[in-house]
């Protein structure tokens, strides 16, 4: 078998997953659609006007509902992250072993699969989000479902790594979360990165600097609202590669991780 | 009698001492929702109040504690919900209806379990808003537990209700964080009436009606940040959804827990 075929294959089952999730997808299509709708909007009514000048000029609501999408975007993946996790207690992993298929494959194979079903689950929320901001430039739609793609993979492939960590699901659910809620705190999701420096405590400002979430929002917030990049520390590029690099290295390492930890029920 | 109730009061307060149990087995679980809603606070504090418009709230802190208070107790009394959907997709309802204990009795210690676990989460917030906004008097200390009660019986008996729609896990995990982030967005907690009357016009009370914001009004009169709130109107209004909520919870549990 060819490995593109064998890649499509495995993604394959990852997204057969996404039939059976329909009412999961119209739910949290509809708890999103409140939030965006009515949480933002009234946050945002309490915010005063000085926020302009944190932002370069983008309305609060706007800078709130794109970092919004991108939590979406991060809680997403480690959902399907979790779906492994889950294979592993139900030993689907020893199922897996026995296909004639190379183990790196089946990594690469799992993470691919699990971020195109991230992106497929997040696109009705990416609509609601770029009808409110009157997006109607392909390319910019373009260019930011690739670069969630690109992001997804990382934190996919980073709860993969947990999970082979941990080795108990109780355990992989409370630690991640643990992460999860500092990985959002911890970011410039909620807040622009001028305000967190304002607050002077210099290692909440370095841990939203180097936060991947925090380059994935104002990644998209600067192809959006390109007045943005005026108060951003880095430009697109920088950002992207940055999300790249992050996503590559994890997916190494957890390519790394199928190929030598998983025989012999390593993973137990 | 009065045997039946002592008879029904001890089996409730047993079952609920099993989930009080289970509580403090996720102690790393406990620890983390503390220190985030701490995070939450302190952010809160450091950062938003600097960018919330002064003329509409002028200290967002003392606005935003109360709301902490009201979510520390919604949060924790919804964890019993997420037990009973183990239980129901592991199938331990099968040991729970055969214990020597009347069904009624076992509804009510699943909820009495809920508003535990919450009355124990809540207490740490309730010193950290006492050192933030003072201490209540006598009266307004009896308010407030009350608020307590009634806001924890009414979600620990919605999470139940929700729990035992469906045995998928994954679907009550889902409409489990429907119902809560309803609750937690179409609510003051973090913003007042004033800001959702601007931002839904005409759909503004519903956020009126829940009873969070009920629950959330009473606390910030009681701590002090509001003058007057319609005592009468919040009280009422939480009362019922709690007699619903537990009618709700009773008749979804049982027939979950005998089909």
């Amino acid at each position: 078998m060819g490995s593109l075929r064998t890649l499509l294959v495995i993604a394959l089952w990852d997204l057969m997953k996404l039939k059976n999730q329909k009412v999961f997808i119209a739910m949290r299509f509809a708890w999103f659609t409140i939030q965006i709708l009515v949480f933002a909007r009234a946050v945002s009514y309490i915010v005063s006007q000085v926020v302009l000048q944190y932002t370069g000029g983008v309305e609060y609501y706007y800078f709130y509902i794109l970092g919004v999408y991108t939590t979406l975007l991060y809680s997403t993946s480690i959902a399907r992250g979790y779906m492994i996790a889950d294979e592993f207690d139900d030993g689907i992993v020893e199922y897996h072993l026995s296909l004639p298929i190379r183990r790196n494959l089946l990594a690469v194979g799992r993470v691919l699969g699990s971020s195109i079903s991230t992106i497929i689950f997040t696109i009705p929320m990416m609509l609601v989000v770029y009808y409110v901001l009157g997006v109607c430039n392909v390319v910019i739609v373009l260019v930011s479902l690739l670069s969630a793609f690109v992001f997804s993979m990382g934190i996919v492939s980073f709860v993969i790594l947990i999970v082979f960590s941990m080795k108990s699901t109780d355990l992989t659910d409370i630690v991640v979360g643990a992460i999860d809620s500092l990985l959002v705190r911890l970011s410039t999701v909620f807040y622009p990165l001028p305000v967190i420096a304002a607050t002077g405590i210099a290692s909440y400002y370095v841990a939203a600097v180097l936060n991947p979430i925090s380059h994935a929002s104002d990644f998209l917030r600067i192809l959006v609202f390109p007045e943005y990049h005026l108060i951003a520390p880095y430009g697109p590029v920088a950002l992207i590669l940055y999300i790249t690099g992050f996503s590559m290295g994890l997916l190494i390492l957890a390519i790394e991780y199928y190929e030598k930890r998983l025989e012999a029920g390593g993973w137990r | 009698m009065s045997v039946r109730i002592s008879g029904f009061i001890r089996e409730a307060y047993v079952v609920s001492l099993r989930d009080l149990r289970r509580f403090w087995q996720n102690i790393y679980w406990l620890a983390g929702q503390v220190a985030m809603n701490i995070a939450d606070l302190v952010i809160f504090g450091l950062i938003f109040r600097g960018l919330v418009n002064p003329q509409l709230i002028p200290d967002y802190i003392r606005f935003i504690t109360p709301g902490v208070l009201c979510l520390s107790i919604f949060i924790s009394a919804f964890t019993i919900g997420r037990e009973v959907g183990v239980e129901l997709r592991r199938e331990v309802t099968h040991y729970l209806v055969s214990l020597p204990i009347s069904r009624s009795a076992l509804v009510a210690g699943r909820i009495l379990g809920g508003v535990l676990r919450g009355f124990i989460y809540q207490s740490g917030f309730i010193i950290l808003a006492v050192l933030i906004m003072g201490s209540p008097t006598t009266e307004k200390w009896v308010l407030t537990i009350t608020a307590s009660t009634l806001l924890a019986a009414t979600m620990s008996s919605l999470s139940i209700t929700v729990s035992t729609v469906t045995r998928d896990f994954n679907l009550q995990a889902a409409i489990r964080s429907l119902v809560y982030f309803m609750f937690f967005f179409v609510s003051n907690v973090f913003y007042p009436e004033k800001a959702l009357q601007a931002r839904l016009g005409s759909a503004a009370p519903i956020a009126y009606y829940s009873p969070v914001s009920m629950t959330v009004s009473i606390y910030r009169y009681c701590f002090g940040y509001l003058q007057s709130v319609d005592l009468f109107f919040n009280l009422t209004g939480l009362t019922a959804w709690c007699l619903i909520s537990i009618l709700l919870a009773y008749r979804l549990y049982i027939r979950n827990l005998t089909r």
